[in-house]
């Protein structure tokens, strides 16, 4: 039996690739759902209460959904990684509390304790990816625990060091005016305050889709979320992938907390529980698959701008808010049935 | 086991290493055996793979074959005997170590990420970048240039290699994968069931892509339960059942026939035959299950001559 | 300290963990117990049907005075009923002051939620203000919507904002929306000290004219109220329900007395602005206001 081996071309697979037009790429992009959704729920808001579309309702919109946004973007990129975070709403009361706590009780400038903050964030994210990586048990369990961990330790180590359930004022300890000037001043634009978190957000926002779409290590993030076996078989480092996205999730928690410390002066030390969901919902109403591979650090931006405007347009339209909870799971009810088809799509075809 | 195992000498004479003109193999294991706890996976096997030949590893569900490859691509370690890559006595600690060594292995269902694009796919672990430290990138264009140049040098014809690699047939898959390998300078190709989930014509293309490894050279270790499949193709065949080796054989010292009843295990379907006859009625089974008994036990007879 | 004997006191309350409120209601419960010669067991939990358990728990201990917070009294009902079937006095305290005597505590220490709601009314009534803007933190909760309730009675504009509590992020930027699109509002009320502290913000941010008032105290919150920005607050004295609650028990156990002859005690509303809050805001510094 023998086999010629000449070159032969399949012509036959070429006829539907080769009629996708722009609107159709378009349309294959994981964040066009929420991006209609968006588009949509903006020109209602703007017809229903001529307050929203006023410059300064804007940028309180856009503050809202900076809070909620600068977490999303680390939790998208996760979620695109594979793997989810239950403990990012405590965690970034825990980064606020170490940054006050430490420089209010060692009368250190409050930068030492904004650094410190930084490591303590970026360590909670290691332990989470390492023990994920360790157990291989479902990161549902693991982030479950540290959540309750850092709840529990938010409160017992505040009451053990302020003597309180809130962590004392550290407005008038050294460095306090830069360390605010940085996480939690305004900037006028055109006679507009814009807090600074707006802008923050937008930059991460655009590092993150730098690097998901531009870097290897954007390529790794897809792969190991996408078949996490078919990505160490070719040779992804899968482990410092998914520890560094979860140290991700820590640097975005970092940031919100110091943004909450900065603006508030303090912190009290129960808050935060319940915001992880939040910055799950952003993520996956903008695009990100919950079983990973598949999403865009500007759908999670999105889905936290749909998640800001519902929120304050719901009350610039002076409505009942009873039933904001209600549209908003009807929101992410008909966000994840969209992945589902996009998925099932790109998986059957 | 009438066919002539094959002698090592035989098989070396025509393969030297260009360095030291000493007589080695790309790669070649020697009494490689793995046990997780107490249960044996794998024990005593002997088999090599040299630059353009296909060297066929046949063998039941749970005969050992993805315990093999394992070892070879580094996921697992062996606890007995020599895995030897030109020469050298390696041990891989991670699949990093053997893609390094010039060994390639395609999966046959984790060859690739069905929801990332197919040039991510083809570079994925590798990815080609420009720039300096944290700011490195990757070369994009390039990257998709050079999907799209290998792919048609395997014979796939693709336009957009921007789609999701799911969307590709099986087939098509597999041969990705094997490009892939190809243009990474693997010296050494696992091919793991490449058409174990496949229909006869996507079958046929993917073997042809085997062969055009081949011809360019490599060393080809091919997995699969198919004789049919392995034996057009196939220079070498180890056989294994139950963690064993039961047959190594050169190409011409074997016909499919031999290499198929060696596979079906002519002894146990006589056995199945007369279980069924003693448990009654299934008459058209128990015929049928004898005839093959007889199938068998002809070829094997009729192999038997050749090589005494 | 008492000379009497040592005794032991389960002090049972909704509180979520971390509040600040509770810590003072703590504190105050702490002392009297410290003063009285008693072990406090302070539990919480914020679920009704695990604060039953605890309740049966203190039972089970076998402890000489229940002192517990009765904001969901039928969920309690049965748990109580344990306790009075064992001889073990009950004092309710914060919330609950009308279901107090039927679930069989012999006083109340409280204060009226409506009835605070009603002083903050009239105080706003008499400075001249129509559209006070009243921001609940926790949607549906009885006492909350007593005391915006109480508001409204006093100044029918009242309007109601809901916040997530839980995020100081957030109910900057939503109190920040509504100050945008209520141009009429004239004044806003923080139902707890860290939602007031957290108003200013958005009162500026807004660049709104709407003054603030608030509901509880806390030391930075008694200094706003020195500095003028804040207009008042309406201080409830939690410690004083804590101690209160204590050392009625203690008093009980003591010479059978009954404080309050068969009515609760009011430990509130007691108003602070700025004629007394530099002196409230030196107790405050101490945790106790």
């Amino acid at each position: 039996m023998t086999i010629t081996h000449k070159t032969f071309t399949k012509a036959a697979i070429d006829e539907r690739v080769a009629q996708r037009s722009p609107l159709q790429k378009l349309l294959g992009r994981p964040e066009v759902g929420a991006l209609v959704g968006a588009i949509v729920l903006f020109i209602f808001f703007a017809a229903v209460s001529p307050t929203f579309t006023q410059p300064n309702a804007l940028a309180t919109v856009l503050y809202g959904s900076s809070t909620i946004g600068i977490m999303a973007v680390g939790v998208s990129l996760l979620m695109i990684g594979g793997e989810f975070d239950l403990s990012t709403g405590v965690a970034v009361i825990s980064s606020a509390l170490t940054a006050s706590m430490f420089s209010w009780y060692f009368s250190t400038n409050v930068w030492v304790g904004v650094i410190l903050a930084l490591l303590v964030s970026l360590a909670i994210g290691f332990i989470n990816g390492w023990i994920l990586m360790k157990t291989k048990l479902p990161s549902f369990i693991v982030t479950l625990a540290t959540f309750l961990m850092l709840t529990g330790l938010n409160l017992g180590l505040t009451r053990l060091i302020g003597g309180s359930v809130s962590s004392p004022s550290i407005s008038n300890m050294d460095g306090f005016d830069t360390a605010r000037g940085v996480f939690a001043s305004s900037v006028n634009i055109a006679g507009i305050d814009v807090k600074i978190t707006v802008f923050i957000w937008i930059a991460l926002v655009a590092v993150a889709t730098w690097v998901l779409m531009r870097t290897r290590v954007g390529n790794w993030i897809f792969a190991v979320g996408g078949d996490e076996n078919a990505a160490r078989a070719v040779g992804v480092p899968v482990k410092a992938t998914k520890i560094g996205l979860f140290m991700g999730v820590g640097f975005c928690g970092w940031i919100l907390g110091m943004h909450n410390l900065f603006a508030f002066d303090t912190v009290q030390s129960g808050e935060g529980v319940g915001n992880e969901f939040l910055y799950i919902i952003a993520a996956v109403i903008g695009g990100c698959l919950l079983t990973g591979g598949y999403g865009s650090a500007v759908g999670g931006a999105i889905g936290a701008f749909i998640f800001g405007m519902a929120n304050k347009g719901i009350v610039y339209a002076q409505w009942n808010p009873d039933w904001f909870k209600f549209f908003l799971g009807l929101m992410l009810l008909l966000a994840t049935i969209v992945n589902l088809i996009v998925k099932r799509r790109a998986e059957l075809k | 086991m009438n066919a002539k195992a094959i002698d090592q000498e035989t098989l070396l004479q025509n393969e030297r290493d260009p360095l030291t003109h000493t007589p080695v193999h790309l790669l070649s294991l020697e009494g490689v055996g793995k046990h997780y706890g107490n249960i044996i996976a794998l024990s005593d096997v002997t088999m090599a793979v040299d630059n353009g030949r296909v060297t066929c590893v046949l063998g039941d569900n749970g005969a050992g074959k993805s315990t093999l490859i394992k070892i070879i691509a580094g996921l697992h370690q062996h606890d007995e005997g020599v895995l030897n890559i030109m020469g050298e006595d390696r041990k891989f600690g991670s699949p990093r170590d053997a893609l390094d060594a010039g060994i390639a292995t395609v999966y046959q269902d984790l060859a690739v990420v069905p929801l990332m694009p197919i040039w991510r796919n083809f570079f994925l672990g590798s990815e080609l970048t420009k720039g300096f430290g944290p700011f490195k990138y990757m070369d994009v264009e390039q990257m998709k240039a050079i999907t799209l140049k290998e792919l048609a040098e395997m014979g796939i014809d693709l336009r957009d290699v921007e789609q999701p690699i799911g969307q590709l047939s099986g087939g098509e898959r597999q041969c990705v994968a094997i490009a892939r390998a190809v243009y990474f300078g693997a010296k050494v190709l696992i091919l793991d069931e490449p058409t174990a989930a496949l229909g006869v014509k996507q079958s046929g293309v993917v073997l042809r892509y085997i062969l055009q490894a081949r011809d360019r050279g490599l060393g080809v270790i091919f997995i699969t339960h198919n004789p049919h499949h392995a034996f057009p193709v196939g220079d070498r065949f180890l056989l294994l059942k139950r963690g064993k080796s039961i047959g190594y054989y050169d190409k011409k010292d074997i016909t499919l026939d031999e290499l198929t009843a060696q596979m079906a295990g002519g002894a146990e379907l006589a056995e199945l035959a007369h279980e069924l006859e003693q448990l009654g009625g299934h008459g058209d089974v128990v015929k049928e299950v004898k005839a093959e008994v007889t199938d068998v036990a002809d070829s094997v007879k009729a192999g038997t001559p050749k090589h005494a | 300290m008492a000379s009497t004997a040592r005794m032991k006191i389960a002090l049972i309350a909704h509180a979520p963990a971390g509040d600040t409120f509770w810590d003072t209601v703590r504190k105050g419960a702490e002392e009297a117990a410290a003063k009285d010669n008693v072990e406090l067991l302070y539990t919480s939990d914020p679920e009704a049907g695990r604060q039953a358990q605890l309740i049966e728990q203190a039972v089970d201990q076998k402890v000489d005075g229940i002192a517990v917070t009765l904001a969901t009294p039928d969920a309690l009902k049965d748990a109580l009923k344990k306790a009075t079937d064992a001889g073990i006095p009950i004092v309710s305290f914060n919330a609950g002051e009308a279901a107090s005597a039927q679930l069989g505590a012999f006083t109340h220490f409280g204060s009226n939620e409506q009835l605070a709601g009603e002083a903050v009314g009239s105080k706003l009534a008499e400075g001249g203000y129509k559209h006070p803007v009243c921001v609940i933190q926790a949607q549906g909760h009885v006492g909350l919507e007593a005391r915006c309730a109480g508001v409204k009675a006093k100044v029918p504009g009242t309007e109601i904002l809901y916040v997530n509590g839980a995020d100081m992020t957030s109910v900057e930027s939503t109190a920040t929306a509504k100050l945008q699109a209520s141009k009429d509002a004239d004044v806003i009320i923080g139902l707890g000290a860290p939602i007031t502290l957290t108003l200013l913000k958005s009162v500026t941010t807004a660049g709104s004219s709407a003054k603030v008032a608030s509901f509880d105290l806390n030391k930075e919150l008694a200094q706003k109220v020195v500095d003028g920005s804040v207009l008042f607050t309406v201080d409830q004295q939690p410690w004083l329900q804590g101690y209160g609650a204590v050392d009625a028990l203690w008093q009980n156990k003591r010479g059978g007395f009954k404080v309050g002859g068969g009515q609760s005690v009011l430990t509130g509303p007691a108003i602070v602005d700025q004629s007394n809050a530099a002196e409230v805001l030196k107790f405050a510094e101490q945790g106790i206001r």
